[in-house]
């Protein structure tokens, strides 16, 4: 047990005798050095141990033998020592970091860094306001003077300019601190009431916070800082973007008691308008460091704004400090992590970091970074951004809501797009010079204590149940192995998928069962395609997995906070296996912004959720609740997202197109349905509970035009998976409608049209992914006539479509049968319409896919091309036969619907052996299948019978007006192949979604770049700026 | 043994069908010729022309969809046949209705529209497929007048059981639905218009542009399997619409009557006006007739 | 004492003038400069009570009644404080001036600005 006090005394100490010591050669001054910041760290991890685990009282300690006020007092308590902790231990990694830098540079710099630091440590621990004042001086100066580490021109400008204003926002807070000694007579906060300022008094808390404020960089007057981090040396940046300010906000938190309420929200609001418009001015930026300055001004008016708005409302202590605690460790880490990373990759363009990947250790580092500063589970601003959503709606704070979740949106987009560019943007042949062990080092401390932080607080602050660690004990173990080959992997993946059933499903009959062998069962078999891969696929299996068991802890998530964390792996998981495709940057891209757009829809949501009991799967326990309509609402946005309804519809053809063949299934097939899900999962509570509004007939109507705009933006596709992916859209509208009806016939159709949905998307997926391995293209009409060359993969396609389409007699009329009776017995007649038509236009794609790929004339490059491999015909095969088998019996799905819905309505069907009855009508699956092979078989036989002279000709071998073609492979019609059609609808056929979501983008473009303009770099307008903040923010608060 | 009987009864009906479903073609072709200023063939010219050309010494196949082309056509003329019940009453002509009702035949329609459209693109012929793009997209669009006018007496009977609504007309003309929901038959006679395929909706077959499109590499005994569909199904459709729209028929002579008088309406408008193009022709659906739809639906469900 | 409040004030307020209006760097430092004395005399003036000595214990304070006879002595040692920090301050700024004009040759403010955005 060290007191705290030498801390202070032994930097200081050491900082005067370093150049002393320097003249005994740079290696004894080094290690004098180390050995203080490690004392440092040592000591405070002791204390904060005593705190925080042994729970030792709060110490204070008091200087030249008086007690306080007459002397300055330190304290040292459970919060001091966490921060503490943070920043020694960043000092002393920061110090590693730069240890190449500190063996040539001046002795100076050692001396201004050990005096950094101790400023840091004074900072936090004095309870006394002109000695915070002395202490961030200190810390200032030292911080001026470090900027020029590395000196040139624009350190150097960048430095002056940080002067000044630091300068500015000093004085304010002197004169603060002489105010408040003024009105209240001490200096000490222990003996300084918030009773002591009335009137003109408030002018002295008013300096005092501002001056603080200031210097915690509040749009718009913080371009100085900007310029800081943009042009000082990455090590001295990660210390002032994290250290400092970790210490300066600490000094927020010691005055905030003084402050009164007013103050609080102004400053809340200022906080926000940082979050939110830093991370906007942030789109523009190009420069990495300058977009992590901005990041990092963002992430200090949320910090900010947090500590304001909970101490505001008096929120309790223990989520106060996950909110503002998790904030802080998230971006104190990340961001260090992330300008340590970028020291080391030394681009000044995010475009060209790519030379990335030369180092592939680092390259996840990034990744990990970039996931945790974008607020994603399990990392630790996940769960602040959880308890911060409660809080704001818990107290109506709709505003500060909606902005910070825009705030978020805008960070982790251009988050995400900076590591799209590092994983997709071209690869010169420039290597990356070596990475010394000192820089890794730091990093990986810190990512350890990342990992470790993240799982504290699942385990001990939420103990969450078990399974929700799959999806990370799936990445991180399939990390372990990943030398393996791919086909050892894939294996292993699917003995892990049907484990994870085996022990986690409940087998009865229930919602959760037909989902669990949608996304587990189907898993597994979509899985046996990927055998295929003939390279060891590094990080696919981990992703697939983290998606699969994401999707999968939907089903049995027994909490809210479950389900949304899983919600997020599986979003995770979704982004980095799209990136995997060769060309998906911007697809990538497109569905992380939708998807996370949706997941805080749904985050919203969730805040208005009343608490729900903790016993079993929500799935189950829902229906006793009820549901908010707003909760509802917001809820049904983010699903609708995922199931990629018409307005959200945008990210599907990219992202399914671009993400590598084989797992594309994965998507349309499984990850769609967790849209679907959630919306059953909503629609449960509604039922169960009397509705106020009948938000469901809307999401119909939703239905209703997804699936038709879908079914038209299909039909005039080239690219083949891009069709697929409309044509998943308007199927998922079909589901959606269903479900929306509400009724048991409806929801029986919708489970219905689910399991079909994905079955048969799969296997056409599937065998289009070997088409395509193939041929080499998606794009239709470069195929053709390929029936003779892969006729299984013909089969497979034709099925599916069949099946797609509705033509008896197979399982897609079931599907439809069901629909249109349901609406119909609803009372959506226009609805019904709307289906039939959809359901007709479908034809159009669907025959457009069959007949480019598969019939007319093929290409000359093609004549030697063979069937799909092995391992893509299996899952195709297995689907089949499920197919057949529902088509043949249709009791075998029929009946355990039946039951299941049962548990939400009553039955309105009658099922006699194979006839099933509704109130409008009937249908006898089983007899039209024996029908239609009586029917079929008849004419087969004759045509066989007395067509017993037929020859079967070569392909090019037609009746093209009586001359054989010059080159008949173009004759193969199938580009714009519906272009009649199109020129039909006339004005309908505009992208208007399309347009209105490019207004948006470049609407947000245009607006951080008209913005990012109050940063003119002149270092008089940033003065300019200070004060007029000042003034401004003095008016808004009537002081 | 009982469906022993169904389908001894079902082969007479089918017979039935298709020979008056190609009496009427060929019917149709002498008004037409009539029409134009010709003598016109024989009425039992389609007869002769199936016999001639089943009897070609040449018959080519493209490939096994090609091969299976027509006899999927064929099947789905024959199903959607199977799945009407054609006259009320009779047990001969019940046929497989017991299978499904309304919505099974709609969709049993598509069958053979699905299967041939396969094969003739299987024949690499490039009229093939643009006949049947158009083709689809037209059944797209007259199938909206047709869904909503189905909607609409859905709603009307309240039953998609074919034998209950023309149950539910018997007793006087004025029980037909033509006089208890005229919109609705309104409708449903325009979009009948565009399945027919005459003029002004002949874009399909379309002589003069795209030489009868779809079955152009069709020859012999295939081509000879779609004539014979093409009775049965003209019959099937006309037997649908009589059932739905005009009272349904209670013997023979009637529903021969009746489909007859069905026919000339597109025979009369076929005869009196050119060929749409593609996009007219769809545009033309999904305009006045799918307005008329609509109000036939909120005039029956809410007044 | 309500003058040299004043004067305090008015000093901080044309320092803050003086560096938002002056382009040459040296000047900027030079207002910056007058805003930290503007801001000594205020924390100085808010010590002052009138008609008392200064806080120092010699002959002409009653060592009983210090309290009563002496000035605030804590924003005087304040200023102390602050004075020494200004000038540390002002030094730095005044050895960055230096090195920008090595490296540019130029003291305007409007040369320095490639920073931005």
């Amino acid at each position: 047990m060290v007191n705290p006090i030498y801390i202070i005394i032994l930097s200081l100490l050491a900082g005067f005798l370093l150049s002393i010591f320097d003249k005994g050669g740079r290696k004894l001054s080094l290690t004098v050095f180390y050995s203080v910041l490690t004392f440092n760290v040592f000591v405070i991890a002791d204390w904060f141990y005593r705190f925080a685990i042994l729970g030792v009282s709060t110490l204070t300690i008091n200087t030249a033998g008086f007690s306080a006020p007459l002397s300055i007092n330190l304290q040292l308590g459970m919060l001091e020592s966490f921060v503490l902790l943070f920043a020694n231990l960043a000092g002393l990694l920061s110090a590693i970091y730069l240890i190449k830098k500190f063996k040539e540079s001046k002795i100076s710099s050692l001396i201004l860094y050990l005096i950094l630091i101790m400023g840091v440590n004074g900072l936090v621990m004095t309870r006394d306001l002109f000695n915070m004042f002395v202490f961030l001086e200190i810390l200032s100066i030292s911080t001026f003077a470090l900027t020029i580490l590395t000196k040139n021109k624009k350190s150097l400008s960048a430095g002056f300019k940080y002067m000044i204003a630091g300068g500015v926002a000093s004085t304010f807070f002197l004169l603060g601190v002489i105010f408040v000694y003024y009105f209240s007579g001490n200096l000490n906060l222990e003996f300084i009431s918030s009773n002591d300022f009335t009137n003109y008094g408030l002018i002295g808390v008013f300096l005092l916070a501002i001056g603080i404020f200031i210097e915690l960089k509040p749009f718009p007057a913080n371009g100085w800082a900007l310029d800081v981090y943009e042009s000082v040396n990455s090590g001295i940046v990660a210390i002032i973007a994290v250290v400092n300010s970790a210490a300066i906000i600490f000094v927020l938190y010691k005055i905030l008691p003084l402050l009164p309420t007013v103050y609080l929200s102004v400053f809340t609001g200022m906080g926000i308008v940082t979050y939110i418009f830093s991370n906007l001015v942030g789109i523009r930026q190009s420069n990495p460091k300058r977009l992590l300055g901005y990041s990092s001004v963002a992430q200090m008016g949320l910090l900010a704004a947090s500590l304001f708005y909970t101490t505001k409302l008096g929120v309790s202590q223990n989520i106060s400090f996950l909110i503002a605690g998790g904030i802080f460790i998230n971006h104190f880490i990340a961001k260090a992590l992330l300008f340590w990373i970028a020291g080391i990759v030394k681009k000044n363009n995010i475009k060209d970091w790519s030379v990335l990947r030369n180092n592939i250790p680092l390259l996840i580092l990034f990744g990990i970074s970039l996931l945790a500063l974008s607020g994603l589970p399990p990392f630790p601003g996940f769960w602040a951004k959880w308890e911060m959503v409660k809080v704001f709606v818990g107290s109506k704070y709709y505003i500060g809501l909606s902005a910070i979740l825009v705030g978020s949106l805008l960070e982790a987009f251009y988050l995400f797009r900076w590591f799209g560019y590092t994983t997709k943007n071209k690869l010169n042949k420039e290597t990356m010079e070596q990475v010394q062990f000192s820089q890794i080092f730091p990093i990986i401390v810190f990512v350890l204590i990342l990992f470790f932080t993240s799982f504290w607080i699942m385990t001990n602050v939420y103990s969450l149940n078990y399974f929700n660690y799959l999806p990370l004990v799936a990445i991180f173990g399939m990390f372990l192995i990943s030398f393996l080959r791919s086909k050892v992997k894939a294996i292993i993946s699917i003995a892990a998928v049907v484990l994870y059933g085996y022990f986690l499903f409940p087998l009865g009959m229930s919602i959760q069962l037909l989902f669990g062998i949608i996304f587990i069962i189907g898993s597994g078999i979509v899985i046996i395609s990927t055998i295929n891969r003939k390279n060891t696929g590094k990080g696919f299996y981990g992703f697939l997995l983290m998606m699969i068991f994401g999707m999968g802890n939907l089903i049995i998530a027994e909490s809210f906070l479950a389900f949304f964390i899983n919600w997020e792996f599986m979003t995770i998981a979704a982004y980095l296996l799209i990136l995997r495709g060769k060309r998906a940057k911007i697809p990538a891209i497109v569905f992380i912004t939708f998807s996370l757009a949706g997941a805080y829809f749904i985050l919203a949501g969730f805040g208005y959720m009343p608490n729900i009991a903790n016993n079993g799967a929500i799935i189950n326990t829902i229906g006793t609740i009820k549901i908010p309509l707003m909760a509802m609402i917001l809820m049904i946005i983010g699903f609708l997202v995922k199931s990629a309804s018409f307005g959200a519809h945008i990210w599907i053809p990219g992202a399914y197109a671009e993400a590598e063949d084989d797992v594309t299934p994965f998507f349309s097939s499984m990850f769609s349905k967790t849209g679907i899900f959630g919306i059953i999962l909503l629609a449960i509570s509604f039922i169960k509970q009397t509705p106020d509004f009948d938000l469901f007939y809307w999401l119909g109507w939703l239905g209703a035009i997804s699936a038709i705009v879908g079914a038209f933006l299909a039909t005039f596709q080239e690219d083949v998976k891009k069709l697929m992916a409309y044509s998943s859209m308007s199927q998922l509208g079909y589901i959606i409608v269903s479900i929306s009806l509400l009724s048991h016939l409806g929801w029986i159709s919708g489970l219905y049209l689910t399991l079909n949905h994905f079955m048969f998307k799969a296997m056409i997926f599937i065998a289009i992914a070997g088409v395509i391995y193939r041929t080499g293209t998606r794009q239709m009409y470069k195929m053709g006539g390929l029936i003779k060359k892969m006729p299984l993969s013909f089969i497979t396609v034709l099925i599916g479509i069949i099946a797609i389409s509705g033509v008896p007699p197979l399982s897609g009329f079931g599907s439809k049968w069901l629909l249109y009776n349901s609406l119909i017995e609803k009372g959506w007649f226009l609805q019904a319409g709307v289906f039939f038509f959809a359901s007709a236009v479908s034809f159009l794609y669907l025959y457009r896919m069959i007949h480019s790929i598969f019939l007319g004339q093929m290409k000359y490059e093609h004549q030697n091309i063979k069937e799909s491999p092995i391992w893509y015909l299996i899952p195709q095969v297995i689907f089949i036969i499920g197919i057949m088998a529902i088509s043949m019996y249709p009791n075998l799905i029929i009946q355990p619907l039946n039951t299941i819905v049962g548990n939400y309505f009553n039955s309105s069907i009658v099922i006699d052996g194979y006839n099933v009855t509704s109130s409008l009508g009937y249908w006898n699956g089983n007899m039209v299948m024996y029908v239609t092979m009586g029917v079929f078989a008849v004419p087969l036989i004759l045509l066989l019978l007395i067509n017993g002279r037929t020859q079967t000709v070569k392909q090019f071998n037609i009746v093209y007006a009586a001359e054989r073609p010059e080159s008949p492979q173009t004759t193969h019609f199938a580009h714009n192949m519906f272009s009649h059609y199109y020129k039909a609808l006339g004005g309908l056929t505009k992208p208007r979604i399309q347009s209105f979501w490019n207004y948006v983008s470049e609407g947000t473009n245009s607006l951080a770049g008209l913005f990012r303009q109050i940063y003119s770099g002149n270092g008089q307008t940033y003065i300019l700026h200070i004060i007029l903040y000042i003034v401004a923010i003095y008016f808004i608060m009537g002081v | 043994m009982d469906i022993m009987i169904k389908i001894f009864y079902a082969i007479i009906s089918i017979i039935v069908a298709t020979v008056y479903g190609l009496t009427l073609g060929g019917i149709v072709r002498k008004i037409y010729a009539r029409a134009h200023g010709r003598f016109g063939p024989p009425v039992w010219q389609p007869f002769l022309d199936i016999i001639k050309t089943h009897g070609k010494r040449v018959s080519i196949s493209h490939g096994i969809m090609f091969y299976l082309g027509p006899v999927f056509r064929f099947a789905g003329g024959l199903g959607t046949y199977l799945f009407i019940p054609v006259i009320f009453g009779s047990a001969i002509f019940s046929n497989f209705s017991i299978a499904g009702d309304l919505l099974l035949v709609m969709y049993f329609i598509f069958f053979g529209q699905l299967g041939m459209a396969l094969g003739a693109g299987e024949g690499g012929h490039p009229y093939s497929p643009i006949g049947i793009a158009r083709g689809l997209s037209q059944m797209t669009s007259f199938e909206v007048p047709f869904a909503l006018s189905v909607i609409a007496i859905a709603i009307q009977y309240n039953t998609l059981n074919i034998t209950t609504i023309v149950a539910a007309q018997q007793g006087g003309i004025t029980n037909w639905t033509l006089f208890t929901n005229p919109l609705a038959v309104i409708a449903a006679m325009i979009s009948l218009l565009g399945m027919n395929m005459h003029s002004p909706f002949s874009i399909v077959l379309a002589p003069q542009e795209i030489p009868i499109g779809p079955p152009i590499e069709m020859n012999s005994s295939f081509l000879a399997t779609l004539q014979t569909n093409r009775g049965l199904f003209a019959a099937a459709k006309l037997v649908l619409f009589m059932n739905l729209y005009f009272g349904g028929a209670t013997n023979l002579l009637i529903m021969v009557i009746k489909t007859f008088l069905i026919y000339m309406f597109s025979v009369f408008v076929g005869a009196a006006f050119p060929r749409f193009r593609p996009e007219q022709s769809m545009r033309f659906f999904l305009k006045w007739p799918t307005i008329i739809g609509i109000v036939a639906i909120i005039f029956i469900a809410y007044f | 004492m309500i003058f040299a409040l004043i004067l305090g004030f008015a000093l901080l307020l044309i320092g803050i003038y003086g560096m938002l209006s002056q382009k040459n760097l040296i000047k900027i430092v030079i207002g910056f400069s007058i805003v930290d004395t503007g801001v000594h005399i205020i924390i100085v003036s808010i010590g002052y009570l009138r008609n008392r000595t200064a806080p120092i214990l010699n002959s002409v304070v009653d060592l009983g009644k210090a309290a009563q006879q002496v000035v605030d002595p804590i924003p005087s040692v304040l200023v102390l404080t602050a004075i020494v920090i200004g000038l540390a301050v002002t030094a730095l700024m005044l050895t960055f001036v230096v090195e920008l004009y090595k490296k540019r040759n130029s003291l305007s403010i409007d040369d320095y600005q490639e920073l931005k955005w």
